[in-house]
């Protein structure tokens, strides 16, 4: 069973992509218009990939990685190939993330279903599921970018999804450029240090930057350590990530992805998007470890990020706004670990964040769905999670919390405190504004809320049986917390703390900054530019009728000759089309008489060749 | 000399079959084309005969030179042969004729120059299969071991369709046409 | 007169089919199309016959083959005379050229 599946671990990749394709073009050529299939094709695409992610995983311990690798480019002897690369961690990241966009699909079903145009939709869920994959599977570094690009155009896609909604282009539009950011470093990143090995390691084969020969590649890096060279490659992977993963300098573009639709947002925010940060950190460990600097700076930026945006989010009234920052401060901590080499805990922690972030997004009232007293129980049992009282949340914590030094322990005592803090704080925020209503839930937005919890408490258990950990100091803030908020709520007495609300209200200044910095510097810019055309060229004489003598001359040309043969072969294409007309009368035997024609000057031509081959030789 | 190699028996019915196929094709009148039809059919038979085969040349006869021409006949009497065959299509050219006929020259010396230069078709053992060696129980029994053994996937694919086939005409003629 | 060898019953094969193809090209009469049709098959099966007898002596593959041919070009003529059948109930007329209608 497990060789039939890790033969074929390829259609992991392949049959969201072969889902997608059916799906856009059926709706292309119109073949189907039954809405059932289509979300049945979803649905069985997502958890067909879940299972086979499962049972590879379940398999695994031997420690084969299979590997389908063809080559995709080929320069001399440099050659980039496309494959499959499946080890422990890019399974148990397939895995949730299948996991996650199976539930959040069979949410959308019922989400969705008013939607106008929504085979979209799922074709671009599967697509963004498509992509996430092929950047987890990817054997080199190449094919990461490949799929990184292709992650951050689905998500443009996706958040833009109305784009016929103002905002929503916009905010679509605010996040692609930001990616970019994260996108040219990448690449920046992938080609020095192609170059760098191609140059100077004397095997040509390293310079592909394959996953398997990483440790190798490391090796060979070891000699540079003390280059600025490495410093600036590692340098560009880390922010790579942070743009990706939305850490401390640019997090501001998860603030504007919550215009996307709630589906969009519960797969966004969990397993796809900000998942593709952490994943390359974790994937470039061999090289951070070379330099211990590289790895304090990772946790700190994590660290950084977690107060700050834990900050940002206790302030907030728009409930998006909050989970939003929750995140980032969620994969600071992720971060963190992954700056304390603590990569057991940084993956259980994601797996953690995903479930449980998920389950908050899908729980939050929207425009088209209500907020009942089935959503505020599960809603406050995905904060409880969240904030580390409870499932899979605390044990992740705890995991992460143990192998922090004594200042980053206290900190993230507070951190924990604050998210107990905010979570709960807009649980009471949101039934205070849009009230409980008496309705049933949806049947299958129940079912997958139910999978969801399912989804925690197992991995819970997974986590309790295979890693030691203790409950310690966060459990007891975050503990407190709650019972300060309940406190606070029942007194009615939140109160605005002077300084820190307008800062943590505005995101620390953050999205101001760039908007009034580099966007008015780059206004400026052109404006400059501008003004140089106008009052310069347009003032000038001279250089006017230096540019308007090409234009004559083209002018002239255009005339008299482009325009003569145009018509020459509109004319003969008339003609063309006329004699072709003719032939296509119809008539049975007409065809019939073309095809004897060709045939026979086929074959008489293939006699004179042979004759004329014949001859050559006996000449 | 034997049958195969009679060139008195050969040369007469070969003229008058080909001279019977393009009078099929020259007639004016159906009826006169359909009675030279079935004179080459009868002349196809008689070759088969000659080739050796009588199992063949019986099959020939029986479907092309009786049953095929009582459906064409049949088919023929749909018609309305009082005004069949006008003498229209004056405005067009005979360009195509004349190249179909130009067409099957070519053709004819191609097919030639490949049979006359081509000896890949014929193998190296070249044997002519005389009347003295196979007599009509031998090709009896090789028809049987080939219908019955060899191809009797095919025949019965055969039989499979002709009945799929007649069932079909008559469950259209039932239901009173497309 | 010399003695009679395969090429000229290959060529009386040729002869056959090369009348069938013109005659189903030329003719404007259904009936006369389909009979060239038969040609075809006709001379197809002579040179099938011819091979068979002069090179294939004690399994004659070719007699089976043809056997094969003249079922099919019934069956097939069987189906194209309904065919016109209906075709001639709908445009009265047995002229090939009024039948082409794409």
């Amino acid at each position: 069973m497990a060789d039939i599946i890790l033969d074929n671990i390829y259609l992991i990749l392949l049959l969201p992509l072969w889902i997608f394709l059916i799906i856009m073009l059926g709706r292309f050529f119109s073949v189907y218009v039954n809405k059932a299939v289509i979300w049945s094709l979803t649905l069985l695409s997502s958890f067909l990939g879940a299972f086979l992610c499962g049972s590879v995983l379940f398999k695994f311990n031997s420690g084969i990685i299979p590997e389908n690798e063809i080559p995709f480019l080929k320069i001399n002897d440099f050659i980039i190939n496309m494959g499959i690369h499946a080890d422990k961690t890019a399974l148990i990241f397939a895995f949730v993330l299948f996991t996650v966009s199976f539930i959040v699909q069979l949410f959308s079903v019922s989400y969705m279903r008013e939607e106008k145009k929504n085979y979209r939709f799922f074709a671009l869920l599967n697509l963004f599921n498509f992509s996430m994959a092929g950047l987890l599977f990817s054997p080199n570094l190449f094919q990461t970018y490949f799929f990184w690009e292709l992650v951050s155009i689905v998500s443009y896609l996706l958040i833009g999804f109305e784009y016929g909604k103002n905002e929503k282009s916009n905010a679509s539009k605010k996040v692609f450029i930001i990616n970019r950011i994260g996108d040219t470093a990448l690449i920046a990143g992938i080609i020095l240090c192609s170059y760098f090995l191609y140059s100077y390691s004397g095997n040509a084969s390293l310079a592909s930057l394959s996953f398997a020969d990483m440790n190798v590649i490391s090796t060979i890096l070891y000699a540079y350590t003390s280059t600025p060279l490495f410093f600036i490659i590692c340098g560009l992977f880390i922010t790579a990530a942070a743009v990706k993963s939305a850490q401390f300098p640019f997090y501001t573009w998860l603030q504007d992805a919550m215009e996307a639709k709630l589906p969009v947002s519960a797969l966004l925010h969990s397993a796809t998007m900000v998942a593709a940060g952490v994943f390359l950190l974790i994937r470039m460990i061999p090289f951070f470890n070379l330099a211990g600097i590289t790895l304090k700076i990772i946790g700190l930026i994590g660290i950084v990020t977690a107060v700050m945006c834990s900050l940002c989010a206790s302030s907030q009234n728009h409930p998006k706004k909050v989970l939003a920052y929750s995140t980032s401060a969620q994969l600071g901590l992720m971060f963190l670990a992954i700056g304390m080499l603590n990569i057991k805990a940084a993956v259980a922690f994601f797996a953690a964040h995903a479930f449980i972030k998920s389950l908050l997004f899908l729980t939050l009232p929207d425009k088209e769905k209500c907020w009942n007293y089935w959503n505020f129980i599960l809603f406050l049992l995905g904060g409880l999670a969240l904030s580390g009282l409870l499932i899979s949340g605390m044990a992740a914590k705890e995991m992460i919390y143990q192998s922090l030094n004594p200042v980053y322990s206290v900190i993230f005592c507070i951190i924990a405190f604050i998210t107990a803090f905010y979570i709960t704080r807009i649980a009471l925020v949101i039934s205070h504004e849009y009230g409980l209503e008496k309705t049933k839930p949806d049947k299958t937005e129940l079912t997958s809320y139910i999978l969801l919890i399912l989804m925690n408490i197992i991995l819970y258990w997974y986590l309790r049986n295979h890693y030691e950990y203790k409950v310690a100091e966060p459990f007891w803030s975050a503990l407190t917390a709650w019972v300060v908020v309940y406190i606070l709520y029942t007194k009615n007495a939140f109160w605005k703390v002077p300084i820190l609300y307008p800062l943590s209200y505005n995101g620390f200044y953050l999205d101001k900054f760039y908007t009034g910095t580099i966007v008015k510097i780059y206004n400026r810019f052109t404006g400059f530019l501008a003004r140089i055309e106008t009052g310069i060229f347009s003032n000038y004489i001279p250089l006017l009728w230096c540019a308007k003598l090409p234009v004559k001359i083209t002018g002239w040309i255009e005339e008299n000759i482009i325009n003569k043969i145009v018509k020459l072969t509109a004319f003969g294409l008339k003609s063309l089309s006329h004699i072709d007309m003719k032939a296509q009368s119809g008539n049975i035997q007409r065809y019939n008489a073309y095809a004897f024609i060709i045939v026979t000057l086929i074959l008489s031509c293939l006699i004179i060749a042979y004759m004329v081959m014949l001859s050559y030789i006996g000449g | 000399m034997n049958g195969i190699e009679n060139p008195i028996v050969f040369y007469p019915a070969a003229i008058a079959m080909i001279l019977c196929g393009i009078l099929t094709i020259r007639f004016k009148n159906i009826m006169h084309s359909l009675l030279a039809a079935i004179a080459v059919f009868f002349l196809a038979g008689m070759f088969f005969y000659v080739l050796g085969s009588e199992y063949n040349a019986i099959i020939q006869i029986a479907i092309y030179g009786v049953a095929v021409p009582v459906i064409l006949g049949l088919g023929i009497m749909f018609t309305n042969l009082k005004n069949s065959y006008r003498a229209g299509d004056k405005n067009k050219t005979p360009v195509m004729k004349y190249l179909i006929i130009l067409t099957c020259g070519i053709f004819i010396l191609a097919i030639i120059y490949l049979l006359m230069t081509s000896y890949v078709i014929l193998p190296d053992s070249f044997s002519y299969a005389l009347p003295d060696e196979t007599n009509s129980r031998e090709v009896i029994n090789s028809f049987a071991s080939g219908i019955f053994i060899r191809y009797v996937w095919g025949f019965e694919l055969v039989s499979i369709i002709l009945t799929i086939i007649a069932a079909g005409l008559t469950m259209f003629k039932k239901r009173g046409g497309v | 007169m010399s003695e009679i060898t395969i090429y000229h019953y290959l060529f009386l094969g040729l002869a056959l089919f090369v009348i069938g193809i013109a005659g189903s090209i030329i003719s404007k009469h259904v009936i006369k199309v389909l009979i060239s049709i038969e040609f075809i098959l006709t001379g197809v099966n002579i040179n099938f016959i011819t091979f068979a007898s002069y090179c294939d002596c004690p399994k004659f593959n070719g007699y089976i083959t043809a056997l094969f041919y003249m079922a099919i070009g019934a069956l097939e003529l069987a189906v194209a005379i309904y065919i016109f059948y209906l075709m001639y109930s709908k445009k009265q007329s047995e002229n090939i050229e009024k039948y082409g209608d794409l």
